[in-house]
């Protein structure tokens, strides 16, 4: 899991393509340096949002993203996909079930739904990305406002009432 | 030279009118009123055609056009202007006429024009000039480049006034206002008696020494020539260098004129530069803080979007007890491992289904994966690294865009502040045009210096020169005495050589004395045209220059008032050339100059009502003959303004387009 070459495709490729173009002549800036940053955010914001999407085979594009990128950023992958799988209940509603999958069967044959449904935040995520940033955008001063105005409701959707002290709080819980 | 009357006989859209104009010395204006396109232009140009055959229509064809269409094949029609005037104290007639013809191809074919001189002698009878001469006779009484002084529209007079101001036609200038005045004849004398040229008085006598005496007369006289020559090639190429540092000091002033309106245009250019400069510097800035803000937004994000869902999985993970159960740093397929080779670590038999066998077994369900307490463990210390190294992402993105909003206003400033300047500069590099104007005004400084040089050498050659021909001459003349046809020669041309010098003076203090006279006669007329504290002064090249009576420079001058400078120009000239000829003075007895009339195509329509009124009450004054061809809204008003001294009046009245005729 993690450990090979990794390829957004269809209609998520082109949009994967425009989150990291430059957008700014001057500055040379991108909304995402690489492919890979937006494979390891974009499944949390798919799970926030509630977004999933099927894989797009409607064109051959693709986004690739190297295997030794991939397996660099392992450990950050098989985080998110652990949160992503311990908290969709929609999917599996026993969290102790969660946990199994998680934690025990993660990697394994059985597993092979699980990841599924991370590929599908994915790209929803994608989606979700390359609307709050992207569409409709007319000039570079824009992509900024843009990135703001979601970073702004992001924050106050799903930050806002989390402390970094009840988070610590509950890491020592976990721990005890 | 006095007109006394002009007939017209289908010369364009008169096929037979008369104008009688008036000599009265008193009631001296004669107008002429018609409206747009009655033919008063047509009028007006007749003079012209019938003194020099030439016209500015640009249908060359002057046959009326009624006339032109009636004629059959074969048929001839003439065109006639008889024009008499008095010259001197001699009644002239002059005829020009030109026949045209019908071809059976109903086209028109003109012979040449025809003049015909004639004049009354005193004792009444008439005298037909032979046709040579009655062209030289035409010159005499009015030469052509003089007449455009005389005879002239509205539109001639605004380009007259450029080219006096430019001082481009200056010499034609001078030229005709020695003419005008009366010092043509004393121009004549004096290149009669010319020195300098062998068909000469002076120059002949240099031609008849007689060689057969002495050889070294001949030899003298040819070397004497020899340095003339010389002499006058380097005083040509003398005046030919006053010429070009005089263009090149102009054209160094004008540089120096535009350098100066530049220098207003070269501070913006410079602040436009800083501006541009500056503005470049806060797009950087922006561009650095943009990428910074990315770079930011990129290397926190994860933490960021994960956030809330790290504390959902720990409280999820919460819930459960992972921890206690594990053996630590083993894994399942170490017991396997065990279990397979039948030996413990501690050398016990493992034999399958023995006690020891099932005790060891048992360690499996403590291992990984089926115990998962090591991996929640450590995905709850890789949660507590990401949080706690938590970054505000949304405080730090606010800064960055405050700053960035901060350097967007600063950026729309400068071009907003580059915009306004850039309208001043009226578009282009100033610097560059300043540049070129410098290179520019460089070169006329290299030649001006090189100029200057060439000068100072030629004036030494000359000076050498004229030392050469004069020892030479005083050798021949000591040779010439020896023998008594030299002798003679030598006494006769010292005498025209004194007479020669005489007439130099004279003409010399006539002309500075005529000038002066007539700088201030034009600055009185120019004064009592143009009311304003304005005056005209003419230098020796006879350059007219406009000054504010208390400003120190030559001034820029409005249309309005370049007309002014014209009309106080000519109808100064007029005055003078009037003066001369009633002046019983002796001196200037020598000076004979003829008074002319002025004849003008719509003068007044660049005046307002005031200097119409100026000019009128001005002209009848100062011309001995006014005639004044004008439209009919300006005329009642000239009409008005000339009051008494209109002698004669005409109308126009215009049948249709191709006839016009006097009411």
């Amino acid at each position: 899991m993690f450990d090979k070459e990794y390829s957004f495709r269809g209609s998520h490729a082109l949009k994967v393509d425009k989150l990291t173009a430059q957008f700014d002549e001057n500055s040379k800036a991108k909304l995402f340096a690489r492919n890979i940053d937006i494979y390891v955010n974009a499944p949390i914001v798919g799970f926030l949002y509630g977004r999933t999407a099927l894989l797009d085979t409607s064109t051959q594009e693709t986004a690739k993203i190297m295997g030794d990128r991939v397996i660099y950023s392992k450990e950050d992958l098989k985080y998110n996909y652990r949160l992503i799988i311990l908290l969709d209940a929609k999917h599996e509603p026993d969290p102790v079930e969660r946990i199994n999958k998680a934690f025990r069967t993660i990697g394994t044959e059985v597993a092979m739904v699980d990841e599924a449904l991370f590929e599908s935040y994915v790209r929803g995520g994608v989606d979700v990305l390359y609307e709050k940033l992207i569409d409709g955008v007319a000039n570079p001063d824009d992509y900024v406002n843009r990135l703001y105005d979601f970073i702004e409701e992001f924050d106050e959707r799903f930050n806002q009432a989390i402390s970094t002290e009840s988070i610590l709080a509950l890491c020592e819980k976990a721990n005890a | 030279m006095l007109l006394q009357s002009i007939k017209l006989e289908n010369f364009r859209q008169f096929k037979n009118e008369q104008i009688d104009f008036s000599t009265d010395w008193e009631r001296n204006v004669t107008i002429i009123i018609g409206e747009n396109g009655t033919g008063k232009t047509t009028f007006a140009q007749a003079f012209f055609w019938c003194l020099y055959g030439e016209t500015d229509f640009t249908d060359k064809s002057l046959l009326n056009k009624l006339v032109g269409t009636d004629l059959l094949p074969n048929q001839e029609a003439v065109v006639k202007v008889i024009l008499r005037l008095n010259h001197g104290r001699t009644d002239y007639t002059i005829t020009r006429e030109q026949v045209y013809k019908k071809s059976y191809k109903n086209t028109l074919t003109s012979n040449n024009t025809v003049l015909n001189v004639a004049y009354r002698q005193e004792d009444g009878q008439l005298v037909y000039l032979k046709p040579l001469l009655c062209e030289a006779e035409v010159k005499k009484i009015l030469p052509r480049e003089l007449s455009k002084y005389f005879f002239f529209d509205g539109e001639r007079i605004e380009k007259m006034s450029k080219e006096v101001q430019s001082g481009r036609k200056s010499s034609e200038f001078a030229e005709a206002v020695k003419g005008l005045l009366g010092l043509n004849s004393i121009i004549s004398a004096i290149n009669h008696l010319n020195p300098r040229s062998k068909y000469g008085v002076i120059g002949s006598y240099e031609e008849s020494y007689d060689s057969k005496s002495d050889t070294n007369i001949q030899r003298y006289t040819k070397e004497i020539a020899d340095f003339q020559v010389q002499i006058d090639d380097i005083q040509s190429r003398l005046d030919e260098i006053d010429d070009e540092i005089a263009k090149a000091t102009t054209r160094k002033e004008d540089l120096s004129e535009k350098i100066k309106q530049y220098a207003e245009g070269e501070r913006l250019q410079t602040e436009k530069e800083k501006l541009i400069g500056k503005l470049n510097a806060a797009k950087r800035s922006k561009a650095t803080a943009t990428s910074t803000l990315l770079k930011d937004f990129n290397s926190n994000m994860p933490a960021f979007f994960a956030k809330s869902t790290i504390k959902g999985a720990l409280e999820v993970l919460s819930k459960e007890d992972f921890l206690g159960k594990d053996i630590p740093e083993m894994h399942s397929k170490t017991i396997e491992y065990l279990l397979s080779r039948g030996t413990c670590i501690c050398g016990t038999h493992l034999d399958e289904g023995s006690v020891p066998y099932n005790k060891v077994k048992e360690l499996i369900e403590y291992l990984p994966p089926q115990s998962i307490g090591v991996s929640v463990g450590q995905f709850v210390k890789d949660s507590r690294i990401r949080v706690k190294d938590d970054v505000d992402v949304l405080t730090n993105l606010q800064q960055m865009c405050a700053l960035l909003s901060e350097q967007d206003d600063n950026i729309l400033e400068l071009i907003d502040d580059i915009k306004a300047i850039e309208s001043k500069l009226g578009g282009g590099d100033i610097h560059s045009k300043v540049k070129a104007l410098f290179q520019e005004q460089q070169l006329c400084d290299k030649a001006i210096r090189d100029l200057t040089n060439e000068m100072k050498n030629k004036n030494e050659q000359l000076g050498a020169l004229k030392t050469k021909r004069e020892r030479r001459i005083t050798e021949r003349a000591e040779l010439s005495l020896r023998d008594d046809a030299n002798k003679k020669i030598e006494i006769y041309k010292a005498y025209a050589q004194s007479i020669y010098d005489d007439l130099i003076t004279i003409y010399q203090k006539s002309e500075t004395v005529i000038r002066i006279k007539l700088q201030e006669t034009i600055n009185e007329i120019f004064k009592s045209i143009y009311a304003g504290s304005m005056s005209l002064s003419i230098d020796e090249k006879y350059n007219i220059s406009v000054y504010v009576d208390d400003y120190d420079g030559d001034v820029e001058t409005s249309t309005a008032q370049s007309i002014s400078v014209i009309f106080a120009f000519i109808t100064g000239i007029i005055k003078l050339a009037r003066d001369n000829q009633v002046s019983e003075d002796n001196d200037k007895s020598m000076l004979t100059s003829e008074p002319y009339p002025l004849v003008m195509d719509a003068p007044l329509s660049t005046f307002d009502k005031r200097r119409i009124k100026t000019v009128c009450e001005a002209l009848p004054r100062i011309a001995e003959q006014v005639i004044i061809f004008i439209k009919d809204t300006d005329g009642d008003l000239a009409e008005e303004n000339l009051g008494v001294k209109v002698g004669c009046r005409h109308r126009f009245d215009k049948l249709n387009e191709f006839e016009t005729k006097l009411m």
